[in-house]
């Protein structure tokens, strides 16, 4: 019994078809394999950056979290402002926003990812700051507000004290970012008066697992990132009320901003 | 034939050179024992491709994924809805992303959609909503060769508008859907199966059956992929911890559930931390089950185990820490591993519960029951058994 050529035909078309995507399959593993692993020296059997260009954004992964060690301490960011009460200029006090975007998730089974936004803001703004010098950690810490050109200011006040410029560029934008956050949170609070702000950015470790069933334990002392007082930053398509409407709605009640 | 003829040629050559050290008899042995590895290693190599072309493998457990997966999408977007311009839109505009978007997908414009429309409110909620509507229709399985590619780009489009708002489980439900793409994820438990058993009289198209290994090769091949993934998270994950002190000396889980972060329930967190012994085991257990799941899945029982350890390892993260939708993920494709008689059995006792009978539309649940003409049954089973053999006689 003799398969008819065009039936065999087809089973080579298969078989072929087949053998492709067995062996295309084969690399993806392959590739999955080298990068999900630590980078090691049989990354070098993938010539040049087929590896990183096969993988990235696509199968952009890490699954070293937690790893090695968990986190284990928590990160605030704390605001405050110099409000405008009628030509006269007043300090408020600290609001620490991190913990009004966590109460939205405490007690919660299924906490909104804005309750994580000023965490991760702190963590990488604090991530930079250790990569200034201490001379550019000190020019941080002065206050940078007056006129418009603060900003422009403060960056070659940092750019005097820096082999490679490029290098702030990281830490700046992140201090934006910052700013720009702390003045949502400072005009979601006191309202539309706020000419100056400031933010504080921290780490506190948790109690040591030692320590824990210790009733007299006490955490760890704050790791505060001192930066100076900055003025007013507002981003382009910024909505205010957006971020004041879901901010103040936290069940951590610090907006005191007489709405009428 | 060809290959075995080639095979026994080189045999020849190989008693040849023997042949002077008086060792012909060794000629035949050789040359049977070269064919008989050529036989089986052609059978092996026949059995993977029936394995692979032949039929679509673990159909429930990728209907589970499937709805899963469409779940924890609906899940995520309705719990983040009061919050969607606080966390992705105009709201968020302080972190810049509106005007330089970190990611590389809203670069790509067939990830820029939502990251388009992020400045416009009204539209960025329709948009939103537009999606869980699609997250249902995934879930429900209609049309799902069509929806599920959509719902793949507006998914990333979506989920990567803010950068920061994201977590690692956005990466593997990505990666998890890209591979569904290739699955026939709506076989069973879907509109689409429905309505393909409604239409059963209409005979399937000659070419579509001819050609009927390909979507089962890609389907197969992509369970691998998707098997692959799911172990190498667990492993590397396991692996990567294993080197730390905290993971080492059994206390990690405690560091997390400390913060505020990762221990959305303190009082929770602090009532399954006093104790050391049980921190220790549940540490050292979460560590066990990561780095050792794929090893346990290759016997039936320790299957089971592995199955159960990491669904609670999940259900432990998801509600302790605060991570829900990345727990949800995982689970929805640890479904796979499951068998789909497995799967069948559930349904059966499902439905038997439920108090729903379906005797009269599927005539296998028939079988359980003494029927009343029991003459009939008997001849069909006779014919059964005559089939049988005919099938089994040589060819």
């Amino acid at each position: 019994m003799n398969p008819s050529p065009t039936k065999s035909r087809g089973r080579i078309v298969k078989r072929l078809a087949v053998t492709a995507a067995v062996i295309f399959t084969g690399w993806h593993l392959f590739a999955s394999f080298l990068w999900i692993a630590p980078p090691s020296a049989l990354r070098n059997v993938v010539p040049g950056d087929a590896l990183s260009e096969y993988m990235i954004p696509m199968f952009g992964q890490s699954w070293s979290v937690f790893a090695p060690e968990p986190i284990n301490g928590d990160y605030y960011l704390d605001v405050r402002a110099i409000v405008d009460d009628n030509g006269e200029e007043e300090v408020t006090d600290w609001v620490r926003a991190t913990d009004v975007e966590q109460s939205l998730a405490t007690y919660r089974p299924f906490p909104p990812r804005a309750a994580k936004l000023a965490v991760a803001q702190a963590s990488s703004l604090r991530g930079e700051w250790h990569g200034l010098n201490a001379d550019q950690q000190a020019v941080v810490e002065l206050n940078y507000y007056k006129d418009g050109d603060w900003s422009d200011r403060l960056e070659a006040a940092l750019s005097d004290y820096s082999e490679e410029p490029e290098e702030l560029e990281d830490y700046l934008q992140e201090e934006q970012r910052a700013t720009a956050y702390a003045t949502q949170v400072a005009q979601a609070v006191w309202g539309e008066g706020v000419t100056r702000v400031q933010f504080q950015v921290a780490r506190q470790d948790v109690i040591p697992w030692g320590q824990r069933n210790d009733p007299s334990a006490q955490r760890p002392e704050i790791q505060p990132v001192p930066v100076g007082w900055r003025g007013v930053v507002i981003q382009e398509h910024q909505s205010q009320d957006a971020f004041a409407d879901y901010f103040c709605s936290a069940p951590e009640e610090v907006c005191v901003a007489d709405e009428g | 034939m060809k290959a075995e003829d080639q095979v026994s040629d080189e045999t020849r050559t190989d008693s040849r050179k023997e042949a002077g050290s008086g060792a012909g008899a060794l000629r035949p042995v050789l040359r049977d024992n070269a064919r008989n590895v050529v036989r089986r290693a052609t059978s092996l190599l026949s059995n993977v491709e029936e394995a692979l072309t032949g039929s679509y493998k673990a159909t429930y457990g990728i209907a589970v994924t499937r709805i899963l997966m469409g779940f924890t999408g609906l899940g995520l977007l309705l719990t983040n809805f009061n919050s969607r311009h606080y966390t992705f839109g105009v709201g968020s505009a302080w972190n810049g992303e509106i005007n330089q978007p970190t990611s590389d997908f809203p670069q790509m414009w067939i990830f820029s959609l939502f990251h388009q429309v992020a400045a416009t409110p009204w539209l960025f909620t329709l948009l939103y909503i537009a999606l869980a509507g699609l997250a249902i229709v995934v879930m429900l399985g209609w049309r799902t060769r069509v929806v599920l590619p959509f719902y793949l780009i507006f998914w990333i489009s979506f989920i990567e508008v803010n950068d920061v708002a994201g977590d690692q489980g956005d990466n593997a439900y990505r990666m998890f859907l890209l591979a569904m793409l290739f699955t026939n994820s709506s076989m069973r438990w879907s509109l689409d199966s429905r309505r393909r058993r409604r239409r059963k009289e209409r005979a399937p198209r000659p070419i579509a059956q001819k050609y009927q290994w390909a979507p089962v090769t890609a389907h197969n091949l992509a369970l691998v992929v998707l098997a692959f993934q799911v172990c190498a998270i667990y492993v590397s994950g396991g692996l990567y911890k294993a080197g730390g002190d905290p993971w080492a000396h059994g206390y990690a889980i405690y560091d997390p559930l400390q913060t505020a972060q990762f221990g959305t329930w303190p009082v929770l967190s602090d009532l399954l931390t006093t104790w050391g012994p049980l921190v220790v085991l549940m540490t050292w257990g979460s560590l066990t089950f990561q780095i050792a799941f794929p090893f346990l899945l290759f016997n039936k029982y320790t299957k089971i185990v592995a199955l159960l350890g990491i669904l609670s390892f999940h259900l432990a993260i998801g509600l302790l820490m605060g991570l829900p939708w990345f727990s949800l993920t995982m689970i929805a494709v640890d479904a796979i591993f499951v068998r789909d008689r497995s799967y069948r059995r559930v349904a059966e006792i499902f439905k038997r519960l439920c108090g729903r009978s379906n005797e009269l539309k599927d005539p296998r649940v028939y079988q359980y029951k003494w029927p009343d003409n029991r003459k009939e049954i008997a001849l069909s089973l006779k014919g059964v058994t005559h089939e049988l053999n005919q099938s089994r006689a040589p060819r």
